[in-house]
């Protein structure tokens, strides 16, 4: 059953793209000759939505140029095309979209580090020059009528559609493939927040800069595939006023989803033609898309995610129904599968701290958020880390984990000195941390989101179990409908199967009731000794603090106010004081 | 090419920097008051513009009076995309906002082939002729008046920031939102009321210039290109920089037209502007902006 299940999850794809082919060649056969060339319209522009729905996958990321792209993709297969180069169309095609992608990660460099508008400022600008540039220069081979060659095979505008299927299927199923690793995860989890997927040991750049470049590689594709349609192209096809247009379709229609690329795509080419027919002018297409686009991002959903919410809801209820015929008890041997052997061994008495740090100070301005804070954190235990409010408590959890690089003082991992190395290379090195605010990605399932964060194989079924003993949803689940309190919760299931030598909370269990509170803490006191993994968790329930916690370090104005087993520090008076505040004492 | 030319090329390009000075400044307004980068900005303008001239040519308007008709036009659809940001994007970040005028950039554009079609308009000069030279060199009435027009605007929207009640009101909305409101500040009429101006503004700089340049629709609301690179001279914070970033950005251009060997690379300038300047500001930005 497990097994066809997951050969399931491989052949099905597979059969869906073969099916693809097929109906590609009887719609080749069976259309007339005019739908036929619309259609090939059609593929190409599907091709270019689909590139451009990994990067507008979020409305926060704005590209206007993405027939900039196909222009260049176009461009080098009439360039190589006019010089007879080597290899067919086939070659050129190719060649295109790798020049293309070259010239979206030269994009992208400027815009890598800040989000969204800068990103659109500069691709509205390529867009308005490499057009000018186009209209000035036109493409090679222009001038003299010389037409693109099409594939041998696939040279009458029949032929050629199927060949163009043929592409448009191998381009849908490089994407789904890659949406479905964790280079599809990362994309999704640098456009939601770029501090989470720093924390996870995911390079944001890498992130970035592979789904600009294959966005522009589609659009390349694109490009070529057009210029081989309409033999000799012209810069008309590919203006700024288009890009923007295709901008928006991408984003009202939700393009990062594979069918709503193909419908984005069908209405690219049904909008015009219907005009057409009723003989209103064409330009009210781009009136309407420009109005179906406002009230997308002002409503802030998409086609394609309203029509998934209802399948979803529906699937949703199935489940729940299944899950109240099966009892869904899960023991603590679900993480047993996960355990580390070394965890097993005892700790000797005199090991070294795993984490160290000494003399930690950051300083915003005249403000020592943390000064001088020294804590050595032994293998396996778990740390409570409490003070009062604006005590400095994730200001020192943000310097430990390299968000505050300009921090003072040293961090030892493994006896390691960590001090200097950036979020990414700490998290690699088996430093991880979640955060107070939600920065769990909701575009991912559960499942995605956690092999995403682990960074390493997993089996689906153990893995469903262990989430259910952390109190998690099922993995098939998708973060969008999780509320935030649980989305904290996968967060914590997550980094703790990636099997760290440390891990930091941020006030894990914040969004919980009391009882859940408690529940979590006790399933916390499992992980160390499986996973050889110790904790430092910051949290204001003193009863989890004194049930969960074997040492303490207290905050009180950046700097440590006390250090050492739970039971002494909480007595501590002047703990008590900057606690309860001196009123307490005196009763 | 002579020193002369290029004096005469940067001097000509100086109107065109005025233009971009002013676009600029209103884009900087609009990002700190209103948290949006307007991208519909331009097309507003030539909407209204368009309007205007519609209004003098078939309405047969006199020139004055369908000016003034074309700047309510201008304030009056600013406003409308203002109102739709305020109610349905009022907690939207910047990103999500700026991506939201996308639509109504597509659509102005879209919508003006539709009702003037897509070739210049007869726009009736409101400015021409020289005003002086220096050495030699003329400089236009709307060289003097498009540079005035973005200093004064500048000056204007600073004076009224720092010293006016409307002014505190802005920038405490703007600086603590929540705040602001919750003593009672209500922020829809103010942020429409910043919409509608700096939408009065666009109108009135596309009337001054699009009679002395190419004036379709696609190259007025591509205005916004050179207006965005000189509104990130000052990080889309400082009216200041904004305007310094207008003019050298319109010198440059200038002086570039008149090298002929650079004729391809000048359509590349406000982008090069843009590349570096983004290089340039975002070397030490490491996690500040990231969420």
């Amino acid at each position: 059953m497990l097994l066809a299940n997951r050969r399931l999850r491989t052949v099905l794809p597979l059969v869906i793209a073969i099916l693809g082919i097929g109906i590609g060649w009887a719609l080749s056969v069976g259309l007339s000759g005019y739908v036929v060339y619309l259609a090939i319209s059609m593929v190409t522009a599907t091709i270019s939505l689909l590139g451009l729905g990994i990067v507008t996958g979020s409305a926060g990321i704005i590209a206007l140029c993405q027939l900039t792209f196909s222009a260049i993709g176009a461009w080098v297969v009439t360039f190589l095309n006019k010089n007879e180069a080597p290899g067919g169309f086939i070659v050129w095609l190719v060649a295109g979209a790798l020049v293309a992608a070259l010239a979206g990660v030269l994009l992208g460099l400027p815009a890598l580090r800040l989000r969204g508008v800068n990103l659109a400022v500069v691709t509205l600008g390529a867009a308005a020059a490499v057009d000018v540039l186009l209209v000035q220069t036109q493409f090679p081979g222009q001038q003299d009528g010389l037409s693109v060659e099409r594939p041998g095979l696939f040279s009458s505008d029949r032929e050629y559609f199927f060949f163009a299927v043929i592409v448009l299927v191998v381009c849908i199923y490089l994407v789904f493939l890659l949406q479905r690793s964790r280079v599809g995860s990362s994309w999704k989890a640098v456009a939601f927040s770029e501090r989470g997927t720093a924390a996870v040991g995911q390079s944001v750049r890498l992130a970035k800069l592979s789904a600009f470049a294959m966005s522009a590689a589609l659009g390349g594709v694109s490009g070529g595939l057009l210029a081989g349609q309409v033999g000799i192209p012209y810069a008309s096809s590919f203006t700024p006023l288009m890009s923007i247009a295709f901008y928006i379709l991408a984003v009202m229609s939700g393009t990062y989803l594979i069918d709503m690329a193909i419908f984005g795509g069908v209405l690219w080419v049904l909008v015009p033609e219907l005009l057409k027919r009723w003989g209103v002018p064409q330009d009210w297409g781009f009136v309407i898309f420009g109005l179906l686009g406002i009230q997308a991002i002002t409503g802030g959903s998409n086609l394609g995610e309203v029509i998934r919410g209802g399948f979803r809801k529906s699937a949703k209820k199935r489940r729940a129904a299944q899950a109240e015929t099966a009892s869904n008890d899960v023991g603590t041997t679900a993480l047993d599968v996960f355990a580390v052997p070394e965890a097993a061994e005892p700790i000797p008495a005199d090991a070294a701290p795993v984490l160290e740090v000494r003399s930690l100070g950051v300083q915003f301005g005249a403000l020592k958020a943390n000064d001088d804070v020294s804590l050595q954190v032994r293998p396996r235990s778990i740390m409570g880390l409490i003070g009062p409010n604006g005590a400095g408590k994730s200001t020192f959890v943000d310097a430990v984990s390299g968000f505050l690089p300009q921090h003072t003082g040293t961090v030892l991992l493994d006896g390691e000195d960590i001090t200097r190395l950036s979020p990414v290379a700490r998290a690699r090195k088996g430093l991880r941390r979640t955060f107070q605010q939600d920065r769990v990605p909701p575009q991912l399932s559960v499942e995605a989101y956690v092999r995403f964060v682990a960074r390493k194989r997993l089996d689906h079924d153990e893995l469903a179990d262990a989430l259910a003993f952390l109190g998690c949803p099922p993995p098939e689940e998708q973060l969008a409908n999780v509320d935030v309190g649980t989305r904290r919760l996968i967060e914590v299931a997550a980094a703790v199967l990636s099997g760290p030598r440390v891990l930091i909370l941020d006030e894990p269990a914040a969004g919980l009731s009391h009882e859940e509170h408690l529940q979590f803490g006790h399933r916390l006191t499992r992980i160390p000794s499986r996973f050889d993994t110790a904790i430092v968790v910051i949290e204001h329930d003193l009863d989890l603090v004194r049930s969960v916690c074997t040492e303490l370090t207290v905050l009180d104005f950046g700097k440590v106010l006390a250090q050492g087993p739970t039971r002494e520090v909480l007595d501590d008076p002047a703990v008590v004081a900057a606690y309860m505040g001196d009123a307490e004492i005196t009763q | 090419m002579n020193g002369g030319a290029l004096l005469q090329g940067a001097l000509s390009g100086l109107a065109a920097g005025g233009v971009y000075a002013v676009f600029a400044v209103t884009l900087t307004l609009m990002s700190r008051l209103v948290r949006v980068v307007n991208f519909a900005q331009a097309a507003t303008g030539m909407f209204a513009a368009f309007v205007a001239v519609w209004f003098a040519s078939k309405l047969g308007l006199p020139v004055w009076l369908a000016t003034i008709a074309g700047i309510l036009v201008g304030a009056l659809l600013s406003a409308l995309i203002g109102w739709i940001a305020a109610t349905w994007l009022s907690d939207a970040d910047l990103s999500t906002r700026s991506a939201m005028t996308v639509g109504p950039f597509l659509l102005l554009m879209s919508l003006s082939y539709i009702l003037f079609g897509n070739k210049p308009q007869p726009f009736a000069p409101i400015f021409n002729g020289p005003a002086f030279t220096i050495s030699g060199v003329v400089v236009s009435w709307v060289t003097v008046i498009t540079v005035t027009l973005a200093v004064i605007v500048a000056v204007a929207a600073a004076l009224v920031l720092r010293k006016t009640t409307i002014g505190t009101k802005l920038r405490a909305l703007s600086d603590r939102p929540t705040t602001a409101e919750l003593i009672g500040i209500s922020s829809k009429p103010l942020a429409i009321g910043v919409w509608a101006v700096t939408g009065a503004v666009s109108a009135i700089t596309i009337l001054i210039i699009a009679p002395t340049q190419s004036n379709d629709a696609v190259t007025l609301s591509m205005l916004i290109i050179p207006a965005a690179a000189a509104a990130l001279l000052g990080g889309f914070k400082r009216l200041d920089l904004a305007v310094v970033g207008g003019l050298l950005l319109g010198l440059i251009n200038g002086m570039v037209a008149q090298i002929n060997e650079l004729a391809l690379v000048r359509n590349f300038v406000p982008l090069i502007f843009i590349v570096i300047l983004l290089l340039w500001s975002q070397r030490k930005e490491v996690w500040d902006a990231a969420r």
